[in-house]
């Protein structure tokens, strides 16, 4: 049974260990019908598209966790729409894991009553099941960032993904010398808007909440030892993942990571979904501080489903031309 | 060496043919829905009215929107690079391009013929020429004198809707509110100028400000923006074919 998540912070390992199947819901090629009863047109169209799927498709539930305003209102309206949905509240400002232990524990509670069964032994399994695919993603990006690879595993079996991962990782090619663009942004579910960027001459580099974000962590150095100790690893490893401008860091720790990210690039891409505040706030003062690096900078703005491929060819080309 | 340079845009096909750095000659035509055989045509019209045959000539680059459609190209440049390319070769002192074409408009800002930044609109109808054609065909006008009735107004009628659909209806109220026509198209050329201010600020303006594309050609829009900037801009001769004409120079480099 298909549980659906939309933001990266989802703790999948716990979905998973219950029985059901987490499915990383993104906007899909379906245009937008049954949401706008629910939605307005000036609301993201990740969010857009998402309730579309939602209201289209099969799913058991819904997990939320509070990350941007946008995300939290949908909560609402999926209940609003007759879904059942858990909203789990990660904390928006990182650092408090017991609080976030004990939103992990009603959490367990809310998949016991949709018929689900979590344990130790099973969360463990989970776990290790999880970060095999994630090191693996890691493996794979490092050599090329493979963006059909990166959707299609977060709505399958990890098992599954595993598997698939590694036969990609296996007929990888190395990226080759070629002027790099990195890529930050939101999600971008369009497997052919990266192809854009290698037709054009561009080696890509990964800072999207379709690549990156869904598997880099740096894993807490602990072995659990009961279900409790387990919650405090899954606590920790999601505060320690890759930074998110919906997140409040210690200093400036989103910035100075997407700025590491961009010393060896040549240019600089946002890649961001209309009316994502996030990371517009962002935007002019990491835009100013990536071009005082000397870095080529430009803006695309996307809309899904994505349709004009070929307003934003002419972007990316005319972004290489510059370089 | 010669070489030509092919710009298909949106609603115009454009071909200049270029020795060195001396303009042989050009042609503008209506884009048909088949791009190729488009542009095979004002390539052979172009040649022939310049004397040239195909193995004249050394190099042929295609730019405009329908670029990739032009396969006998022996390159293809994206109409950022062309139009600030054209513009500098005419004007060579340019700081900013501001391109305003049948469905586009962009500002570019240049630095000695380089592309230093560039803003694009090419999602909404609204600061390019099809706000105008849309507006022009409700005033029951021809293109070309649109410009030319705008300067003779003796007031700017506010049109306030960004959207061509919306706009349209404010200037047909204005018809039957008994407006006079050349205060009502000062208006449309302002509300373009108003769109394409906004833009060039989100790169930064800097002189001299070259105008391109057909929209170039319409006084009411130059004066528009002028009077929102506060000192003249430069309209080349043929400000229409900047992007064929940067196609063409960029062909003797590359
Ligand atoms: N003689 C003219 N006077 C005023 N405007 C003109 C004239 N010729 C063309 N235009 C304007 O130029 C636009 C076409 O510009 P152009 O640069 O050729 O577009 P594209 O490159 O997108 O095909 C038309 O929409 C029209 O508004």
């Amino acid at each position: 049974m298909k549980v659906g998540y939309l933001c990266t912070f989802t703790p999948k390992e716990l979905i998973h260990s219950a029985g059901f199947l987490p499915y990383r819901v993104f906007a899909t090629d379906r245009p937008i019908n049954l949401a706008s009863a629910y939605i307005q047109s000036y609301s993201c169209s990740q969010a857009r598209g998402s309730l579309e799927c939602a209201l289209q498709d099969d799913f058991h539930a819904f997990v939320f966790t509070r990350c941007c305003d946008t995300l939290m209102r949908l909560t609402d309206i999926f209940e609003f729409a007759g879904k059942r949905v858990c909203n789990i509240e990660f904390p928006t400002k990182i650092g408090n894991v017991e609080y976030y232990v004990q939103e992990l524990r009603d959490f367990i509670e809310v998949l016991r009553e949709w018929g689900g069964e979590v344990n130790f032994e099973r969360l463990m399994e989970s776990l290790k099941l999880y970060r095999k695919l994630e090191e693996k993603l890691k493996q794979l990006f490092a050599l090329s960032p493979d963006y059909e690879t990166a959707i299609k595993v977060q709505q399958i079996e990890v098992r599954d993904a595993i598997k698939l991962v590694d036969e990609k990782i296996r007929t990888a090619k190395k990226e080759k010398e070629k002027p790099k663009v990195l890529i930050t942004g939101s999600v971008c579910p369009y497997p052919k808007v990266y192809e854009i960027f290698r037709e054009a001459g561009f080696s890509v580099k990964d800072d999207l909440c379709t690549g990156s974000r869904f598997f880099e962590y740096s894993y807490p150095d602990f072995e659990p030892v009961d279900l409790d100790s387990a919650l405090k690893f899954i606590a920790e490893k999601y505060m320690n993942k890759s930074p998110c401008p919906t997140k409040h860091y210690e200093k400036d720790k989103r910035f100075e990571y997407v700025l590491k990210l961009a010393e060896d690039c040549d240019a600089v891409v946002f890649l961001l979904v209309k009316f994502c505040d996030p990371h517009f706030f962002d935007y002019p003062q990491l835009r100013a501080r990536l071009e005082g690096m000397g870095k080529k900078v430009a803006l695309i703005e996307l809309e899904f489903p994505v349709v004009s491929f070929e307003q934003i060819r002419t972007r990316v080309e005319a972004l290489r031309e510059v370089i | 060496m010669i070489t030509v340079g092919i710009d298909i845009g949106s609603i115009t096909a454009k071909c200049v043919v270029l020795e060195d750095t001396r303009i042989l000659g050009y042609k503008i035509s209506r884009v048909k829905p088949n791009l190729e055989v488009t542009a095979k045509e004002i390539l052979a019209e172009t040649l022939s009215f310049v004397g040239l045959k195909r193995e004249d000539v050394g190099r042929i680059v295609a730019t405009g929107y329908g670029r990739n459609m032009v396969d006998f190209a022996d390159k293809k440049i994206t109409e950022i690079s062309c139009h600030a390319a054209g513009a500098c070769f005419l004007i060579s002192n340019a700081g900013t391009v501001i391109d305003i074409g049948g469905q586009d408009s962009k500002v570019i800002a240049v630095e000695n013929g380089k592309v230093l930044d560039f803003v694009m609109n090419d999602k909404c109808a609204a600061g390019t020429g099809r706000f105008i054609e849309v507006m022009a065909a409700a005033l029951n006008l021809r293109i070309e004198d649109v410009g030319s009735l705008a300067v003779k107004a003796t007031k700017k009628l506010k049109i306030s809707s960004t959207c061509t659909v919306f706009a349209e209806t404010e200037v047909v109220s204005y018809i039957s509110s008994g407006e006079k026509v050349e205060n009502i198209v000062a208006g449309v050329c302002d509300a373009i100028a108003g769109r394409i201010i906004a833009m060039a600020n989100r790169v930064g303006i800097r002189r001299e400000v070259v105008l391109t594309g057909g929209v170039a050609k319409n006084l009411g829009v130059k004066r528009a923006i002028e009077e929102r900037l506060g000192f003249p801009v430069i309209v080349p001769e043929e400000p229409q074919i900047a992007g064929a004409l940067g196609a063409a120079v960029l062909g003797q480099k590359a």
